[in-house]
């Protein structure tokens, strides 16, 4: 497998669980080295497999998947020297002060006492948790354990850091702090960083590219604009009773409509602009007979491309 | 190596953090000895006159035993909590070999085990029991202990590595403790068995390194009969091989686990 100086690269990566289970069914992915890719999905579909089988933790089932061009099942060690990993349930010892558990996990991989010292310091300071730093990290907070767990996966300075869910469970202000820290990281350093999360403001807030998961297969992948952009400008979601798909082609004869995607009973019309249209799509509506039971104009966001291609709405989830 | 004192370092802290622990550990084999070793001597002194510091002496190597065993039911217990927890995907993703992650474990219940049977061997003194007048016998018997110690963290580790309760896991333990324990001539004598518990008890590796202890490290109790008849070096051998089994043991089913 040719890697092409990708920082990631998958290829038909399967990983089954026992008979029944598909986790993972047949992956490709080419990351570039200095991006941020966001693999966005509700729970269970198969993003912390992927993780857990790109950062050696499990074995794939079948297919390849390279991190610097290096095997991670038959290179596996040297895998693990180039990687980073903060896992989606915080993985702290309560055991050990904050200091400590970076102290530790530095000398796991073998780092020498003054450059242990040194990039802990900076780091502590970088999470803002230098004050915080002797205090054993069952007092902490979810927020600095998160932030903790983050300079943890930094200090070794990592070509490719895995992020699971980063910001689960956090409060709004600790999120802005983490998505503050993950875009310097892209800015400042030649890291490449695979993050997942069902969030997908978070997705449209850090990705430069984002891969859309769902039942352990990548339904679509592109930057947040381009897909976005394929929505329209404007989306209106029109739910209602009658004969939807009548309705549905009269709407695409419409001038100014883009789109028109019906998925789960739930109709998307990208138009250029939702205020001016809205009208006309009512009329439509009475004219063919369909009776709407719910209309909503919004900018078209990621969560609206999940519902067109999976046919179900991710903030359900 | 560096990983597994890295992780028997990181063990240690853990303890050191929970004085609770310490002085358990600590007090646990000043009781045994007192509380179940004097009881059992008084119970032999009337079945047997004139025997009671011989069971003194005989009953150490025994009470070393048993504690080494929930030594590792200890340690084997802090390992499913990382495993539950996933603490240990953190040993699992950095650069370290596999078995070193469990060796770090193994060393540190050993370690403590070890702290444990030097506190055995000087109450026991204090309560009548006779040491071997030769110091390399007690650097033996130490070396017997680790190897034990290792053995059945080893048996520990994989019943850990292979259940995700907690429950299950102490069940499981408790069905292997029993007969490594008792079928065996830690508390009692071997002539004094039937036949069959005679024959179990010689396919234990408890009885090899009990009786390499009464051997070596521990001075004669005559009226306790004679000693099994088992050479020296078959004890060590068998240490040593309770060892390399049990830490196997626990490497494939944490590899298995990991699948």
């Amino acid at each position: 497998m040719n890697t092409n100086g990708m920082a990631i690269s998958t290829r038909g990566l399967v990983k089954r669980f026992d008979e029944e289970v598909l986790a993972v069914d047949s992956i490709d992915l080419s990351i570039p080295v200095n991006t941020i890719y966001a693999l966005l999905g509700p729970n269970g579909a198969g993003k912390t497999t992927t993780v857990s089988m790109l950062t050696t933790l499990v074995e794939p089932t079948s297919g390849q998947a390279q991190i610097s061009g290096l095997d991670v099942v038959q290179q596996a060690d040297k895998v693990r020297q180039r990687i980073g990993v903060t896992f989606q349930e915080i993985v702290l010892d309560p055991d050990l002060t904050g200091r400590e558990s970076l102290d530790f996990h530095a000398r796991l991989y073998g780092i020498g006492k003054a450059e242990r010292l040194a990039k802990i310091d900076e780091l502590l300071k970088l999470v803002e948790l230098d004050e915080a730093a002797d205090r054993r990290t069952n007092t902490y907070s979810g927020g600095m354990k998160r932030r903790l767990e983050l300079a943890r996966g930094l200090i070794t300075s990592p070509e490719v850091l895995f992020l699971d869910e980063p910001t689960q469970g956090l409060d709004p202000q600790n999120r802005t702090n983490i998505w503050q820290y993950i875009r310097n990281l892209k800015a400042d350093t030649n890291m490449t960083l695979l993050l997942t999360t069902h969030y997908m403001d978070e997705a449209e807030a850090l990705a430069d590219r984002v891969g859309i998961m769902d039942q352990g297969k990548i339904v679509v992948e592109g930057t947040p604009a381009e897909l976005v952009d394929q929505m329209g400008s404007d989306n209106i979601r029109v739910v209602g009773r009658g004969n939807s798909d009548a309705f549905c082609e009269k709407v695409k004869t419409l001038s100014n409509v883009e789109t028109v995607n019906k998925s789960n009973g739930i109709i998307q019309v990208g138009v250029d602009s939702g205020n001016r249209r809205l009208v006309e799509i009512v009329e439509m509506a009475n004219d063919s007979g369909f009776g709407i039971e719910d209309i909503s104009v919004s900018k078209p966001s990621l969560g609206d491309v999940f519902l067109k291609y999976t046919g179900r709405q991710l903030r359900d989830i | 190596m560096n990983a597994t004192i890295l992780l028997w370092q990181k063990q240690m802290k853990k303890a050191l953090v929970h004085p609770e622990e310490i002085v358990g550990m600590l007090i646990q084999p000043i009781l045994w000895v007192i509380l179940f070793g004097v009881g059992m001597r008084s119970l032999m002194g009337t079945t047997t006159p004139n025997s009671g510091n011989d069971y003194m002496t005989f009953v150490v190597p025994g009470i070393v035993a048993l504690t080494a065993v929930s030594a590792a039911i200890a340690g084997g217990s802090t390992w499913l909590n990382e495993r539950l927890i996933g603490i240990v995907k953190e040993y699992l993703a950095a650069p370290i070999p596999r078995l070193s992650i469990l060796m770090g474990n193994a060393s540190s219940i050993v370690t403590k085990v070890l702290i444990q049977s030097v506190i055995i061997l000087i109450v026991g003194l204090l309560m009548g029991a006779t040491l071997s007048s030769n110091p390399l016998g007690w650097l033996g018997g130490l070396l017997l202990i680790a190897g034990y110690g290792i053995g059945f963290s080893g048996f520990a580790l994989a019943v850990a590595s292979s259940t995700d309760s907690s429950e299950g896991y102490h069940m499981m333990i408790f069905l292997l403790q029993l007969p490594l324990l008792f079928l065996s001539n830690s508390l009692y004598p071997l002539q004094t068995l039937p036949a069959w518990m005679r024959i179990g008890a010689y396919a234990n590796p408890t009885t090899y390194v009990v009786t390499g202890l009464r051997q070596i490290t521990l001075g004669a109790a005559p009226t306790m009969g004679p000693l099994a008849n088992i050479p020296l070096w078959l004890c060590f051998l068998i240490a040593g091989v309770f060892a390399a089994f049990g830490m196997n043991l626990a490497l494939r089913a944490f590899k298995a686990a990991i699948k």
